[in-house]
């Protein structure tokens, strides 16, 4: 075999190889096009050879010209290819030149086949032989085709747009692809071109040897993207590398972020992918390999909040601002989930939303403690309102709207004063800087009856309970209101049953003493009928003795007005108490002497001898005249009764009073029988009795009596025999104190 | 023998105005008051031979009918009118057992009260008269011999001369002279008369 058929062959086949090579690339990576048309261009160079052996094996011109003819079909392919390689792998060469050499190389190519024998030669005449490195190598002779010059200016085109292409890439600074692909193509084609026309016009006479320059085109479009496959590669490694520290990073990032229940969202706005960390595919309920965009994730979002999502969403991509937003997602088993989201956007430098990324927090638990907290709250048995250092409420429930007439909204906000009586409004004020001042949990008021101020005006009695809240506002005060306005009522009612109780037990008890009080009202009468009469007798008489008249009249208004006291202190024992009232400040020895003058004549008939030992400078007690004088007389009658089987000299009643524990105590001592140990506890309660016909009241309506006073009563037996019952109420400084 | 004063109200009550208004009322009726404060004072101030009678509050210190007690433990016959605030029926029925005049109810009208204060002289006045006499009787009786005096009771008895000396172991005639003489002691005329006398000093007769 020639040498000249093995170098084409060759030629041929490491065009061919390529072309598979880059072939079998482009099937693998169906978008890198350019291995395509480098493909197009190595198979075009493979054949151009094969053509160009043929040529030098060519026997005659007819042979000759029409094998030159075909071999334009894959010079054809090969510009064009060039053309789309230049396009499409530099990214430069002006479109309209690549356009018109595209066309009129076709145009060219179509002349070719309209020519006889082809676009080079209006007519081979002949084939001389030409020995050619010991081997015989065909080369033609004849006239050129003038439209070859179609073909010459068509080079030009080529040239300028490779040229243009070249510069463009070599200004962007790809100097290494200006240089192998640009400048080869260039530097080839001129020689191609100028070899082509220096054949043809028979300048030169030698066969075409153009495939190899071809040749030449193909090896560097060969080394580039072989480099760049190479670089491609090392790129992909650096790639993997960093994607691993990458997905490290971003796994310690997940890491971190669950571990404080953070997670992470991203949203690529142009393509609408969303990606979201394991953590926050698990808070949605995604599997791990779902794909995810918007649509499916505004899917899980129930369906009232998404209102919520889409405007925070909406005004991330606008703003950019973070926009905290809670919304509740429906997990695939139905469950609900509220979720907290926090976004930043990024944008383009056309302030484009591009990206978005963010957290995701599982906020259930928080919103849970919430609605349970606000379910406690509303389920509260008491009003409550929360109030901030400036006095203005921050939560309310439903039983303080109830309470007070207000709804929610109507409240939230506003100073807590709106719900205080005027007239109490200034106090308030300086209790609550005072209460800050020293917040602790206790009772507000202190004794004192307190009111809250409803929606219509109206006063309602509260009590209130004060407890100091460390909240992330600050300092405030929970107070929980209790409408007392039932319990009032029942004290009130029961205080109204005790006073008919002590009264008709008063009652009964004047009826006891009736006799010693008719004797006691009776005996001014007796003074004013006898001196009356006395008087007449006297006027009837002859000498009308005038000192003695004047001293009866006198006696007798004496008589008259004592007559009116008994009557009056009558009066003021069978008066019903009112229920209520005020209690008034008395001196206890003053009660002690009104109920002895009561029960003068009384301690007369029982043979009782009264003896007193009464504190001088008592200082005052609060309460009720009428109550504390029955007490009194309630004690002093028991007592006389205990001793009414003892010898009259040991009839004997010690009434004695003092100060104790800051209390003022009256002391009844009486020398009758001792109360068994067993019965002292019980002698204070209803119904329990040792006479024969008491009702077991009398002690017990002392109790409630003296127990209403704020008081306390008891009994001890004497060393010497018989009892003593004492009482001890209060002295007034110390119920002021109380009562501020 | 003592001259009997003149009759005088005692009233007892603890309360001046009452014991001055019934004192003055009284004593313009022409009656001689004397007032105390209480039992104890009246019984401190006791006179035995007082005439009039006694106004009492039951009510007061000492308690009126405990005084009523005492007097009369002393042979007291001054006559008690009780005052009252009022009407204790067990009170007044225990009052009047143990011999007062009137229970009267305060305020009292001046006529029942003076009507009482009189009924009650009249009776203290017919109590002391007859005592007067009975000691008159017994001082004659006193006259008599110890023979006499049991022939005195033997004829309280309704013995015959017979009979009683039969009794006594003596004659008839003894008897009658014993008779005689005690008749003219006992200043009386006739047997009835001495019998009723003999009565009237306690001698009901020989229990033989």
């Amino acid at each position: 075999m020639s040498w000249i058929t093995i170098v084409w062959s060759m030629n041929a086949a490491a065009c061919l190889t390529l072309a598979s090579i880059f072939f079998v690339a482009w099937c693998k990576q169906r978008e890198s096009w350019v291995h395509l048309i480098f493909s197009c261009i190595a198979l075009a160079a493979a054949a151009i050879a094969v053509f160009e052996l043929q040529l030098i094996h060519a026997d005659t011109p007819q042979e000759y010209g029409a094998i030159l003819r075909w071999r334009y079909v894959p010079v054809w392919a090969l510009v064009v290819s060039l053309v789309g390689f230049t396009r499409l792998y530099l990214r430069a060469g002006r479109s309209w030149l690549a356009w018109s050499a595209c066309g009129l190389k076709t145009l060219t190519l179509i002349l070719n086949f309209i020519s006889t024998p082809n676009v080079h030669y209006r007519e081979i005449t002949a084939l001389r032989q030409l020995s050619w490195g010991g081997e015989m190598a065909s080369v033609p002779l004849g006239t050129p085709n003038h439209w070859s010059l179609v073909n010459q200016v068509t080079l030009l085109l080529l040239l300028a747009f490779f040229i243009d292409a070249t510069i463009i890439v070599w200004r962007r600074g790809d100097r290494q692809r200006a240089l192998l692909v640009g400048g080869s193509i260039i530097f080839f084609g001129v020689i191609v071109a100028a070899q082509v026309m220096l054949v043809v016009w028979g300048v030169i006479q030698v066969p075409f040897v153009s495939s190899f320059a071809y040749l030449g085109i193909v090896a560097a479009l060969g080394y580039q993207l072989c480099d760049d496959t190479v670089r491609a590669a090392q790129l992909a490694r650096k790639l993997d590398a960093s994607q691993a520290a990458l997905l490290k990073t971003e796994r310690d990032l997940e890491i971190a972020a669950s571990a404080v229940g953070l997670a992470l969202w991203a949203w690529d706005v142009a393509h609408d992918e969303v990606w979201l960390s394991n953590q926050a595919r698990a808070l949605y309920g995604f599997s791990p390999s779902e794909k995810l965009n918007t649509q499916r994730i505004r899917r899980v979002v129930h369906p009232e909040d998404r209102e919520v999502v889409r405007k925070a969403v909406e005004n991330s991509l606008q703003t950019g601002a973070e926009n905290p937003a809670e919304y509740r997602v429906v997990l695939p088993d139905g469950r609900i989930r509220w979720v907290a989201r926090r976004s930043r956007t990024e944008f383009d430098s056309n302030g484009n939303a591009i990206w978005m990324h963010g957290v995701l927090f599982d906020v259930t638990e928080r919103r849970l403690a919430e609605e349970r907290f606000r379910l406690v709250v509303d389920a509260a048995p008491a009003a409550m309102i929360m109030a901030n250092k400036e006095g203005r409420m921050t939560l309310v429930n439903k039983r303080a709207e109830t309470l007070f007439g207000y709804k929610r909204d109507e409240l939230i906000g506003q100073p807590v004063e709106m719900l205080v009586p005027e007239r109490f409004r200034s106090h308030y004020v300086s209790f609550r800087e005072g209460y800050f001042g020293d917040a602790q949990a206790r009772p507000m008021g202190a004794g004192r009856e307190l009111f809250g101020q409803c929606k219509d005006g109206s006063e309602v009695p509260i009590e209130i309970g004060l407890n100091p809240v460390h909240t992330s506002e600050g300092l405030c005060v929970l107070a929980s209101i209790i409408d007392i306005s039932e319990r009032k009522q029942a004290e009130l009612e029961a205080a109204r049953q005790r006073h008919e109780l002590a009264h008709l037990l008063r009652v009964t008890m004047l009826g006891e003493l009736s006799g010693s009080l008719a004797h006691e009202l009776n005996q001014p009468l007796t003074a004013i009928l006898s001196n009356a009469q006395a008087a007449q007798k006297l006027l009837a008489g002859d000498a009308v003795d005038v000192s003695e008249l004047r001293e009866i009249l006198a006696e007798i208004v004496d008589e008259d007005k004592h007559a009116g006291e008994v009557i009056q202190r009558l009066r003021v024992l069978f008066r019903k108490g009112e229920v209520g009232h005020h209690f008034g400040n008395l001196d206890i020895s003053q009660i002690v002497q009104d109920v002895l003058k009561l029960m003068r004549n009384d301690l007369v008939i029982h043979d009782v001898t009264v003896q007193t030992e009464l504190a001088e400078n008592l200082p005052a007690v609060q309460g009720d005249r009428v109550e504390l004088q029955q007490v009194l007389l309630n004690l002093m009658l028991n007592g006389c009764e205990a001793m009414a089987d003892c010898d009259s000299s040991e009839r004997q009643l010690l009434i004695t009073s003092g100060m104790e524990n800051g209390a003022v105590r009256v002391s009844v001592t009486d020398r009758g029988g001792s109360i068994p140990e067993e019965r002292m506890e019980r002698v204070f309660e209803p119904f329990f009795t040792t006479k024969a016909n008491g009702m077991g009241l009398g002690l017990s309506v002392c109790h409630n009596i003296v127990k209403a006073h704020r008081g306390n009563i008891w009994v001890t037996n004497n060393a010497e025999g018989g009892a003593t019952f004492h009482f001890s109420l209060p002295a007034r400084s110390q119920a002021q104190k109380n009562n501020t | 023998m003592a001259v009997p004063p003149s009759p005088t109200v005692f009233v007892v009550d603890d309360e001046a105005p009452v014991r001055r208004a019934l004192s003055r009322m009284l004593r313009a009726n022409r009656f001689a008051v004397a007032t105390f404060a209480s039992s104890k004072e009246f019984l401190g101030q006791y006179d035995p031979d007082a005439s009039g009678c006694l106004v009492l509050d039951i009510m007061m210190p000492g308690n009126g009918l405990e005084l009523q007690r005492v007097l009369q433990k002393k042979g007291c016959t001054l006559p008690i009118i009780f005052l009252t605030g009022y009407g204790d029926v067990s009170k007044s029925v225990q009052a009047l057992k143990g011999g007062a005049i009137d229970f009267l109810t305060k305020p009292v009208n001046d006529q029942s009260l003076l009507r009482a204060v009189r009924a009650a002289i009249e009776k203290n006045r017919v109590t002391r008269q007859e005592q007067t006499q009975v000691s008159e009787i017994c001082s004659r009786l006193a006259t008599l011999t110890p023979r006499e005096r049991q022939v005195l009771e033997h004829i309280v008895s309704g013995e015959l001369n017979k009979q009683i000396a039969g009794h006594l172991g003596i004659t008839q005639r003894t008897v009658k002279a014993h008779r005689a003489r005690l008749m003219a002691k006992m200043k009386v005329d006739s047997v009835a008369k001495l019998v009723c006398l003999a009565n009237r000093c306690g001698i009901t007769g020989s229990s033989s």
